[in-house]
């Protein structure tokens, strides 16, 4: 069915997905504790201030933001750790020939199986409270594609031109914070102006941040017509930083 | 006669790198259309290496023959030119390039495999190999940050040796470990050679070319000046003087 030289990319990525886990964990005391102290520390200081002056209106503001933040998390941990990989590993890649993409892959695979790990920890609070939407999170596995396609596609496209361009990681590390704040994560979407819809589905973490909230909590789409916006931009930032990529990884020697 | 078989074929090979004075930045980039600087590291460079040749590459320093290297391990992409290689190139000249500190002396074996293209099954295959000849005992268990220099040179020489390599790319700087691991790898190597692989040589050390090359290559400027006999090494040397 694979070619060897297929079976040999699966095997090369796979490997360096399990260093990455391992090599991170090895010596952390809490270990796994880490992954989901995270995102329960920014929950509570997050929840904390914004659910004074921020009028939404959900069931429990709480798990409302720690549905949003999962997904971000893995989002933006991926794209800042990924940007500036390809020059970090710079000594691998002046000496040995190996699939190149394999560094970006490896950091977004460990990334996932973090955010598998988290998402499983939610869904056993969500039982035990008796708030699983068992239909809908027949989407969860479609949202953690989808949020590992884009951020794939944009790690690769980012990771690529930081080698060219050295500020590339500069630009992101300033843009990510910004991010987060033009995506609803702390707030819904009907709290904005319906004539702007439009602009906050063009980016794509809008849809993906509603359809983990549509398999988590059940919580409604605001406009799902204007998804195909978001998957078309993910789908094209996915082909693009595959692209460019390949172009560039050829010619990593020289840059780094 | 055998028909010769082709190990390594290079055609009109340019190899062309642009010069940084500072750290290229994108906004730099926008602002002012700078005028690229060129060097030209390879110019037009053809070589035909067949199998179980051992070829010496002489030069300068800055001659272009880390470069050429390079281009044959498949590191670098030549700007033109087509480069054919069959079979697996393994470099003994930097043996440490896919260790992980935090990770044991058996996960490091199998990444370091894995990224001179070994495959899982291969490496499973010659493990109890390459931990006996790298000669590491009890410390296979444990994180590679806390083996000596030595040990971990040991290591990688023996993960790269063990790879079963078709193209052996070699350093004169093949001084690894103590002086009864550099006997064990010098005989390691010896043996290459009687098994007719495919040998790569870069050195200045003259008398270790002499011995064990049989073609050479002198490389100048960028530009393949001369492939041939011992001869060309003779010369070489007494230009030098």
């Amino acid at each position: 069915m694979f070619s060897e030289k297929q079976l040999f990319w699966l095997e090369f990525v796979w490997a360096m997905t399990v260093k990455e886990i391992k090599a991170r964990y090895k010596h952390a005391i809490l270990g796994f504790l880490w992954i989901i102290l995270n995102p329960l520390l920014q929950m509570l200081v997050i929840g904390f201030v914004f659910q004074f002056f921020l009028p939404v209106h959900v069931d429990n503001y709480f798990l409302f933001l720690f549905s949003g933040l999962l997904p971000w998390i893995f989002f933006s941990f991926t794209l800042t750790k990924c940007t500036p990989a390809i020059v970090y590993e710079r000594s691998l890649i002046k000496k040995a020939r190996f699939p190149r993409e394999a560094i970006i892959l490896s950091i977004v695979f460990s990334n996932v199986f973090h955010l598998l790990v988290s998402l499983a920890l939610l869904l056993i609070v969500l039982l035990f409270i008796g708030k699983v939407a068992l239909l809908q999170l027949l989407l969860l596995p479609i949202a953690i594609i989808w949020i590992a396609l884009l951020a794939s596609g944009l790690s690769l496209l980012a990771t690529a031109l930081n080698a060219r361009f050295r500020d590339v990681n500069f630009f992101v590390q300033a843009v990510v914070p910004l991010w987060f704040y033009a995506t609803p994560i702390v707030y819904t979407l009907d709290l904005i102006p319906q004539n702007l819809h439009a602009l906050f589905y063009l980016n794509p973490m809008t849809a993906v941040i509603e359809a983990f909230r549509f398999a988590l909590l059940g919580m409604p789409i605001t406009q799902l017509s204007y998804w195909l916006v978001s998957v078309v931009a993910s789908l094209a930032l996915c082909v693009l930083g595959w692209v460019v990529f390949q172009r560039e990884s050829k010619y990593f020697d020289d840059w780094v | 006669m055998k028909k010769k078989q082709i190990a390594i074929e290079l055609k009109n090979i340019t190899k062309r790198y642009v010069l940084h004075h500072e750290k290229p930045t994108f906004s730099e980039q926008m602002i002012r259309r700078s005028k690229k600087e060129e060097f030209v590291a390879l110019d037009d460079v053809s070589l035909t290496i067949y199998k179980g040749e051992s070829v010496g590459i002489i030069g300068p320093n800055g001659a272009g023959k880390t470069t050429l290297l390079k281009v044959i391990a498949g590191i670098a992409t030549p700007t033109s030119g087509t480069v054919s290689v069959y079979g697996r190139v393994v470099s003994l000249i930097d043996l440490e390039a896919g260790f992980n500190p935090e990770l044991t002396g058996e996960e490091n074996i199998y990444l370091n495999g894995l990224v001179i293209g070994m495959r899982r099954k291969e490496i499973e295959k010659v493990f109890k190999k390459i931990v006996a000849f790298a000669d590491i005992g009890n410390f296979i268990d444990a994180p590679l940050y806390t083996y000596s220099q030595g040990m971990k040179l040991r290591l990688g020489f023996s993960v790269a040796v063990h790879a079963n390599p078709d193209i052996l790319i070699l350093d004169e700087g093949m001084a690894v470990g103590d002086e009864e691991f550099r006997g064990k790898s010098g005989e390691r190597i010896r043996q290459f050679f009687k098994e007719g692989k495919t040998v790569l040589m870069v050195s200045h050390w003259l008398e270790f070319l002499e011995k064990y090359a049989k073609r050479i290559a002198l490389v100048e400027g960028g530009k393949l000046i001369e492939v041939g006999g011992l001869v060309i090494l003779k010369e070489y040397v007494r230009e030098k003087n």
